[in-house]
């Protein structure tokens, strides 16, 4: 490794494998929550359309996804960058976990807490802001890690489609050096974003946790 | 039950609606194409020209390989390959995944502490990395022993082996999670019986574990079955990588990326079901017996 690979591999690919994986675990956790909160809905047909979406993605490989962005969107006339069609492409497939994360929590909130609500007046919106949601974002922290890591590693596979992240770097040395531990190398620096990732997500679930003993 | 029921007739009917209008949101159906077969009288009013026919004929002509056996061949032999390098990988992965739980649960530390360092470095690796760096190990490997099997298999085995390995470690997780759900009382029971700790493994232990984390294993064999199209950007002849030949040759990328999606979404449905059957099943038959 001579300091231009490393300067490829950090400066280049790890800032870029950061700024894929964040913003996809921002649109994906958006987007996600609300489908999530659409397969509950009381409108059958929004049921169905949300639970179609995450059926369908959860049995797509990713790969599938991010190619079908990279060549659909420019056709149906939205020309993106690849790093954005990388972003948009995570963000659909990993929103179908999220949403299954989602609804597992809405429904795991007792059937009492809604009537409650209901009874008090609260619109359905109401209810989802002030009562439903504050307390599944509680309950859903250690799942959404689990999906946010794996959409961290994930995100090896926009290379696939010429993003400029840390696998894509990788090929580049290996093929230019003849050097394929970079790989090894590169596998682990994946670790520089899921143990903090994995830490925040701790912490969080931690201080969570206290709130709700301190509300008792 | 009932309701249960119906929600999953409704995630199935509410993907189908999805893959129905995909060709219409990324446009390889276009709607004002298909106005022109309307009555030409009509074409003013809705504001139509030569251009959407032109349309709806691009539309007919990427759509037309797939009325055509030898494009249904051809992908056929993809998926076979997806899924005998799953299936070989599945199969392989349990007893080594087995093994890997037994050892991450031995009370021998010179035994549990390797397995816990391998399986959570592997774990940590991304799945493509994982299959790129034994492709170019297997490959140099395969070169050096100059064993002309190796040498023509180099992509097939090597993709085997990298997927062999990371679902070993994520089998392994599953299997040890199944071991120390099972009451403890199973163990001493049949250790007071007088078998041996390997006995009471086999005859008591093993079989209920198993009956316990079917579905999750099969979970794991979808995940598989998706992560087995990575093989293609090492150039592994499977489903996906059919498809972009395909799609290079017939210049229809979209087209031929939908047909691919849906036979992909189909079968893995399919197992995503069967999963859901035996879960029901050993939940009932455990329930039963137990009545």
């Amino acid at each position: 490794m001579n300091p231009e690979s490393w300067d490829l591999l950090l400066r280049v690919g790890l800032l870029t494998t950061v700024r894929l994986s964040f913003l996809s675990i921002l649109i994906s956790l958006a987007f996600g929550t609300l489908v999530g909160i659409l397969r509950v809905a009381p409108v059958t047909w929004l049921r169905v359309l949300a639970a179609g979406y995450v059926e369908f993605f959860r049995n797509l490989p990713l790969l599938i996804v991010l190619a079908f962005i990279f060549y659909g969107l420019p056709k149906s006339g939205v020309t993106f960058p690849t790093f954005e069609s990388g972003v948009i492409g995570m963000s659909v497939y990993t929103a179908a976990f999220v949403a299954e994360v989602v609804r597992a929590g809405l429904q795991s909130i007792s059937h009492g807490q809604i009537e409650a609500g209901r009874a008090l007046g609260l619109s359905y919106l109401q209810l989802l802001r002030l009562v439903l949601l504050p307390q599944v974002f509680r309950i859903i922290v250690p799942p959404l890690g689990t999906v946010f890591i794996a959409l961290v590693k994930n995100t090896s596979v926009a290379s696939a489609i010429v993003v400029e992240e840390m696998m894509y770097q990788a090929e580049v040395i290996a093929g230019r050096y003849f050097f394929p531990n970079v790989f090894l190398i590169t596998g682990l620096l994946y670790l520089v974003i899921t143990i903090p990732l994995a830490g925040a997500v701790n912490l969080a679930e931690q201080r969570l946790r206290v709130g709700r003993r301190r509300g008792r | 039950m009932k309701a249960r029921l119906s929600e999953e007739r409704q995630s199935l009917l509410g993907a189908l609606v999805v893959i129905a209008l995909l060709p219409f949101i990324f446009g390889m159906i276009p709607l004002r194409g298909l106005a022109t077969l309307l009555p030409g009288a009509w074409w003013p009013a809705l504001g139509l020209n030569g251009d959407d026919v032109i349309a709806l004929q691009t539309a007919v002509v990427n759509f037309r390989p797939f009325t055509e056996w030898p494009t249904w061949r051809f992908l056929w032999y993809g998926l076979a390959m997806t899924a005998g390098v799953s299936l070989i990988s599945i199969v392989l992965s349990l007893p080594l995944a087995t093994l890997c739980a037994l050892g991450r649960l031995s009370p021998r530390a010179w035994l549990r502490l390797p397995t816990v360092a391998g399986i959570e470095s592997i774990r940590a690796f991304p799945v493509l990395i994982l299959i790129f760096y034994v492709f170019t190990q297997f490959s140099r490997l395969a070169e050096g022993l100059n064993q002309p099997f190796l040498r023509s298999n180099n992509i097939t085995l090597s993709v085997i082996v990298a997927l062999t390995l990371y679902t070993t470690v994520v089998n392994a997780e599953t299997i040890r999670a199944g071991i120390l759900s099972l009451d403890k009382g199973q163990t001493e029971a049949a250790r007071s019986l007088g078998l041996t700790y390997a006995q009471a493994l086999w005859l008591v232990i093993l079989p209920q574990t198993f009956r316990r984390v079917l579905p999750p294993l099969i979970a794991q064999f979808v995940t598989l079955v998706k992560d087995t199209s990575l093989g293609a950007i090492v150039g592994l002849l499977e489903l996906y990588h059919r498809g972009q030949i395909l799609y290079q040759f017939n210049r229809n990328p979209m087209e031929t990326l939908f047909v691919i999606a849906v036979i992909y979404f189909g079968v893995n449905y399919a197992l995503g079901q069967a999963a859901q059957g035996i879960e029901r099943r050993v939940t009932g038959s455990r329930r039963a017996s137990r009545a």
